[in-house]
């Protein structure tokens, strides 16, 4: 198929502040600081910036951060919907813009106060305006109590279990794993904290079948990137990361968090539309993949991205996971960071940056010789995908 | 940011750690008065306290001597109405930690935990004392509260023969009191939290006017005839805008469910079973599973709706399993 | 509630199970309640007798105190295990206050059985909550009564 994005904009740039439970600063403050080290980063200053995007649910306005991180003036911003689900679109979004000649070199950011601030997994996004679709779409479930995350996914876990004969051991190893890797990266809130198999299955349930250490932690945090034409890369000092293919992705079945009416519960369709795609605009299939930083707020969810992108058969992938493929040394490690279970979770962010990392050879928990990673964002919600070549 | 001052803090009231202070002293001896004053206002009418014939069939105890319930441990070395303790206790001040870290400004405080322990129910004429202990602070923890440090105190509760009669693991929170924004609301009077009310936009109100009137209702397509839930104004199939809507009966089958256990959201009670049903009619809907155990709670288990008034204004398609069918007799 | 009317009735090891239900307990809370068991468990802070000064705190009316909670916890162990049990362990943690005009629903069920000597133990799960949450929620320990009755 033709396409104009495919290979035209890279990452030059990655930027963060520290992740905690408490920043003790604002969101506007977080998001400075980690577009400014992105900046710095890629060797660039404000002043070249002219496209920016980010997250609808962000609470920072372009301008505000555009002054403050001395940029003059921006020719294209956007923002993606759908909470965690947007963390593939800006980068949709900024190759897009960046291949069509709108603008040149695009910021793309996400901070959040998660922790300290309004908690997601607390059951409190109230909200009562007639014109909120998010509360217009929960109206049909708060009312019974059934208003966390982890529930919504619960509900997709079971049936995965049921059809599939998965089991809580199967979500566990993938925590065990992504723990390992936060294990030994200190940015993680698990650094030097690992679990075992024992302990997950020891934790309390939150929502059946999802235990405590199925749940990543809320955090604090921002991410920051700078994405550039692969033209002027080539003329900065990091390898790029470049944006090989990358595309959203909406369903007829999609929801917001709440994905309860159609054909299956046990997989994730949007994965299963765009994957193909994914693939076929990079000229590339599942053997290329060296690396994989997958959306895992919840650990049941990864399963199913594993077999959407064709790494292994529907409904194979306890098993994939078992044989320890996904792991530390394995053939596709799956969030060398830690991922959300084990690093932070900041929507999804901290696994591109992980990913670019890894591009450039320097993450903490290295895998030797990565060409591509796949990225993937927020599961059970409309979502989309990408793959990071080494430039 | 404050970490260092926290780890600060901490390294200047280690000291203060692990110092058994004490005793504090009891006004009284254990007497049949104030635990006739405790039972009367807890409403507790348990024989063994304050009968003394029933204690004297069927108790290990004395006829002559009234009981003290366990949970009165703690009142009886309290301080008396002016803030003094009883006479012979110490001076020392317990609660160094404390006022250490009022001033750093963790001026809150709340108790979070009991963890009691009762090794012998004490008797009239028993006379109780007691020391305490800081044996834990936390590090700097964040709560809904505010920041602060968790602290836990031993108390261990003897008596006149310096036994230990009980003793209690008391944990606080010791925080630092938010800052009010300006303009902040004078405290509400305490209400009762509710279920969030549904958004009742022009597309949606028809299912909820529906439930207050009785009927769980579900979209039908005039044109081409689909069912559909959750509402929305157009149909999927065939676009059309014109619909009406029918009257479920209320039976199906579990499709999955979750039962949730944290974090417990009032008004609700838990756990609380969730289920999303496979309707008769061939739609799918979400509600709560009354009155299965979690662990009998099945795929595919039949179960039919029963509408109830949760509160004064809502009325929900609750679901229960649907019981084996009763033959009307002839 | 029926207080004075409370039919005393041991429970014994044979006739629990696990997963039993403790029978549930409606505790209304009043102005008259919360003062007359602070005073009763020796705690005189304004706050539990004081609305003014309650209200001068933060909070918006006077709140029952912790003995006192501790104080219900028990009865209602007692209450459901007779007369012939006694106490050997509570933990709790505390939640949301039980301020007058709010009422507090205890509930609990037997989550474990064990014996220590010849002495059953039945272990229970229990909270009490009120209109915004859970006021206590806990653990306790009861050695059961060796004979009904
Ligand atoms: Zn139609």
């Amino acid at each position: 198929m033709s396409n104009t994005l495919s290979r035209k904009a890279a990452i030059v740039g990655i930027g963060a502040t520290e992740f905690s439970k408490d920043s003790g600063r604002s969101e506007m403050q977080l998001a400075c600081e980690a577009v400014k080290a992105a900046l710095d980063d890629a060797g660039l200053k404000g002043s070249d910036i002219d496209g920016m995007s980010s997250f609808s649910m962000d609470n920072n306005w372009e301008n505000e951060i555009l002054r403050q991180v001395g940029g003059k003036e921006l020719k294209f911003f956007s923002r993606t919907e759908f909470g965690g689900g947007a963390a593939c679109g800006p980068f949709v979004h900024a190759a897009t813009a960046i291949a069509s000649g709108l603008c040149d070199t695009v910021v793309i950011y996400r901070a959040l106060n998660e922790r300290s601030g309004l908690r997601f997994g607390s059951g409190q996004m109230m909200n009562n305006s007639p014109l909120d679709p998010n509360i217009i779409n929960f109206s049909h479930y708060f009312p019974y109590g059934f208003m966390t995350p982890a529930a919504w996914i619960a509900f997709s876990a079971r049936r995965y279990m049921h059809e599939y004969g998965a089991t809580s051991e199967d979500f566990g190893r993938v925590a065990v794993a992504m723990r390992d890797f936060a294990a030994t990266n200190p940015n993680a809130f698990f650094y030097e904290r690992p679990i075992t198999l024992e302990e997950h299955q020891a934790s309390r349930m939150i929502a059946d079948p999802l235990r405590l250490y199925d749940c990543c932690q809320e955090s604090d945090g921002a991410v920051a990137f700078v994405v550039t034409s692969v033209e002027r890369a080539k003329d900065l000092a990091n390898t790029p990361a470049v944006i090989a293919s990358a595309r959203q992705s909406i369903v007829k079945e999609s929801r917001m968090m709440t994905p309860f009416y159609g054909e299956t519960l046990s997989g994730i369709p949007e994965f299963d539309a765009c994957a193909g795609e994914v693939y076929s605009m990079a000229g590339l299939s599942p053997s290329d993949i060296d690396v994989a930083c997958l959306y895992d707020h919840f650990s049941p969810w990864v399963l199913p991205q594993l077999e959407a992108f064709g790494f292994c058969d529907r409904g194979e992938a306890k098993d994939f996971v078992k044989d320890g493929h996904i792991n530390r040394g394995g053939k596709l490690p799956v969030n060398p960071h830690g991922g959300q279970l084990g690093e932070a979770y900041i929507h999804g962010m901290n696994g591109i940056a992980e990913a670019v990392r890894q591009i450039r050879g320097s993450s903490v928990n290295q895998v030797e010789k990565v060409d591509h990673v796949l990225i993937t964002a927020g599961a059970g919600v409309p979502t989309g995908a990408a793959i990071l070549e080494r430039g | 940011m404050s970490d260092s001052s926290a780890a600060d803090i901490l390294e200047r009231i280690k000291p203060l750690m692990h110092k058994r202070v004490g005793p504090y002293n009891s006004w009284n001896p254990v007497s049949r008065t104030q635990i006739w004053q405790w039972c009367s206002a807890m409403g507790d009418h348990n024989p063994l306290y304050l009968d003394d014939q029933y204690r004297a069939e069927h108790s290990e105890f004395s006829r002559d001597k009234a009981v003290a319930p366990p949970a009165m441990m703690q009142m009886w070395s309290m301080r008396d109405v002016n803030g003094n303790d009883g006479p012979g206790s110490t001076t020392d001040n317990l609660f160094e930690i404390l006022a250490a870290l009022e001033e750093e400004g963790y001026e809150g405080i709340m108790a979070v935990s009991y963890d009691q322990t009762f090794h012998r129910y004490l008797e009239e004429g028993d006379r109780a004392h007691h020391y305490s202990t800081i044996i834990n602070v936390s590090d700097l923890k964040t709560t809904g509260i505010g920041k602060g440090f968790f602290v836990t105190q031993l108390a261990e509760f003897m008596d006149q023969n310096d036994e230990l009669f009980a003793e209690a693991r008391i944990t606080y929170f010791k925080y630092q009191v938010p800052k009010k924004p300006a303009g902040a609301s004078k405290p509400s009077a305490p209400g009762k939290i509710n279920r969030i009310h549904p958004v009742e936009n022009h597309d949606h109100e028809h299912f909820w006017q529906g439930l207050r009137d009785g009927k769980l209702l579900i979209q039908k397509c005039d044109d081409c005839g689909e069912l559909r839930h959750p509402p929305q104004p157009m149909c999927e199939h065939c676009q059309s805008l014109n619909w009406s809507t029918i009257e479920s009966k209320g039976k199906g089958t579990v499709y999955t469910y979750t039962v949730m256990h944290y974090p417990e959201i009032p008004p609700f009670d838990y756990p609380n079973a969730i289920v999303l049903v496979d309707l008769e009619e061939g739609v799918r809907i979400v509600s709560q599973l009354i009155g299965t155990k979690p662990d009998d709670i099945k795929i595919g288990m039949p179960v039919e709706m029963k509408l109830t008034e949760v509160q004064e204004d809502m009325t929900l398609p609750l679901f229960h399993a649907a019981g084996p069918k009763i033959e009307e007799k002839p | 509630m029926s207080d004075v009317n409370h039919k005393f009735k041991n429970v014994i090891a044979s006739d629990l199970s696990v997963g039993d239900a403790l029978p549930e307990f409606e505790l209304p809370i009043t102005a008259k309640l919360v003062v007359s068991t602070a005073m009763a468990s020796q705690d005189f802070q304004d706050v539990h007798h004081d609305k003014d000064a309650a209200i001068a705190k933060g909070t918006p009316d006077i709140f029952m105190n912790i003995l006192t909670t501790n104080g219900f916890v028990g009865r209602y162990l007692t209450d459901w295990a007779g007369p012939g049990s006694r106490i050997k362990k509570i933990q709790f943690n505390l939640g949301a206050p039980n301020y007058p005009g709010d009422t507090m629903i205890m509930s609990g069920e037997v989550t474990e059985l064990s014996q220590d000597g010849e002495h059953h133990l039945a272990h229970v799960n229990f909270k009490g909550k009120n209109g915004m949450g859970n006021h206590v929620s806990g653990t306790a320990i009861v050695q059961l009564a060796t004979v009904a009755g």
